[in-house]
């Protein structure tokens, strides 16, 4: 669905990112995970097509590309509603199927329809970017990419979404997830694309990353996390395995 | 992944947009009022030398912050929804709010053309006229799109217009010196190679003077801004990243 290849962006002297490299697969949920500045959300950026890369390429195969930034903006003119509606014009979606689903949606996501009259400008946090979410979802996408998406969302909101990305999954659909909440993507991410400092550290299913990539005293994915930050974890790959694409691991002192 | 129907879109997003202004409303509704009454007042036939003149401003109304806090401000993110890339979005705005601009202002001069005919005052120079304030409305459309790529809100209009009242007033400040070229302004002749030139200059801060039956060489220079603003507009969009 995505193929992201040797991606390099710089921002004057500052390299955001070196080299990145990943997939995300179809009907699977990647996590992408790094400490702040590691270069998680220009990444998603460079994929969005909001920045061009400097080097390498993001080859996207999503006919329907959805979008939930970690802040949302939006047209500062229009109600919810109205963003909804020119949503269903874009996709030539009928209005009423279009309606119960848009309903169908709100419900799931605890958000109060009434607030679709009002300008997502004058929403809270939460209600914005749950509203945010009802866009991406609404448009039924091939893959969503997602920056934060837990922020600003109350613990029975952030279950709800975590049960429509497993369902949108569940669909078909391929779910890119940029997050520093480990214990939320270890439920639900299939595979782990782990940055530091712009450059791609370890790239594994859940299982892997946990079994391969640990300090000796690791006991968890935040630990083997955190050594990844430090540059502590081990690379234990068995002798003789292969590394194909979505579990290749790359050690820290590569970097 | 733009969609096939992106140009209504961006139109209907750009007229949302210019509908829930209430300056633009109140401009859009105060131009006819004023009409009707300069009409009644004087006759029809300056109501419509004054819209003529002054009608390419609506053209500089609408490219209030074209892009400028849309690009600051994230909303343009939400382009990805409308099934279209931002690049294009921009750019597409610029023929949805010129059609806006023109439908707003054929409105316009339709009934002064009847009114005029109905006095027997109708002049058919105007519908010349007309085609060529459409060409001044559209270089201020572009000029003014391309300054809110550096600009925010409604400040790409207003240093327009003030660099044509400053222009304006060095203008009568000089007329001594320049004293030939105001003549030359008045007659519509224009000489020798250096009065040229002025008018030139000239017409690109005042393109609505190129309406005048004596100035219309300077639709020549109102012709070139306006492709030199399309093309620093479009060079800008290839360089334009969303970093927020």
């Amino acid at each position: 669905m995505l193929h992201v290849s040797g991606l390099g962006k710089s921002f004057g002297a500052v390299r955001a990112l070196r080299g990145v490299t990943f997939s995300v697969g179809k009907g699977r949920i990647t996590a992408l995970l790094g400490e702040n500045g590691a270069g998680k959300t220009t990444t998603l950026r460079i994929v969005l097509g909001f920045l061009r890369p400097d080097a390498g390429t993001a080859a996207c195969g999503a006919a329907r590309l959805g979008y939930v930034p970690d802040q949302p903006a939006f047209f500062a003119w229009l109600t919810g509603r109205d963003l909804l509606d020119l949503t269903r014009r874009s996709l030539g979606a009928g209005r009423l199927k279009w309606q119960s689903r848009v309903r169908g949606l709100c419900e799931k996501l605890l958000f109060d329809p009434a607030l679709l009259e009002r300008r997502p400008g004058t929403y809270s946090a939460g209600n914005a970017k749950k509203f945010a979410c009802l866009q991406g979802l609404a448009m039924g996408p091939d893959l969503l990419v997602v920056d934060e998406p837990f922020s600003a969302l109350d613990p029975p909101s952030v279950k709800r979404l975590r049960d429509l990305f497993l369902e949108l999954r569940d669909g078909g659909a391929s779910v890119l997830l940029s997050s520093h909440m480990l214990a939320e993507m270890v439920r639900i991410a299939d595979d782990f694309v782990v940055l530091r400092r712009g450059e791609v550290v370890a790239r594994s299913g859940f299982a892997e990353f946990l079994s391969r990539f640990r300090p000796a005293d690791a006991v968890g994915l935040e630990e083997a996390f955190l050594g990844l930050m430090r540059g502590e974890a081990q690379m234990t790959e068995p002798s003789g395995m292969t590394a194909p694409l979505g579990t290749t691991m790359i050690p820290p002192t590569m970097t | 992944m733009p969609g096939k129907n992106f140009f209504p879109l961006t139109a209907r997003l750009a007229g949302l947009k210019l509908r829930r202004s209430p300056f633009t409303i109140a401009v859009a509704a105060g131009l006819p009022a004023f009409l009707v009454y300069l009409g009644l007042r004087e006759s029809p036939a300056a109501a419509m030398k004054f819209f003529l003149l002054f009608f390419p401003y609506v053209f500089l109304l609408v490219a209030q912050d074209l892009a400028g806090t849309e690009i600051r401000g994230g909303g343009l993110e939400n382009v990805l929804f409308l099934g279209g890339d931002f690049r294009r979005y921009l750019w597409l705005k610029n023929p949805a709010l010129a059609a806006a601009a023109a439908a707003y202002a054929a409105g316009l001069f339709l009934p002064l053309v009847v009114w005029a005919a109905a006095r027997g005052t109708f002049d058919a120079f105007s519908l010349a006229q007309f085609g060529l304030g459409l060409l001044a409305g559209l270089y201020y459309l572009a000029l003014a799109g391309a300054l809110s790529y550096f600009l925010q809100a409604g400040s790409n209009v207003v240093i327009i217009l003030l660099v044509q009242a400053a222009a304006l007033v060095s203008l009568l400040l000089s007329a001594t010196s320049r004293s030939g070229f105001i003549e030359h302004l008045g007659d519509g002749r224009f000489p020798d190679l250096g009065s040229r030139l002025l008018l030139l200059g000239f017409a690109s801060f005042f393109p609505n003077l190129i309406v005048s039956r004596r100035l219309l060489a300077g639709a020549l220079a109102v012709g070139a801004g306006l492709a030199l603003a399309l093309a620093v507009q479009k060079a800008l969009l290839r360089r334009l990243e969303l970093h927020k």
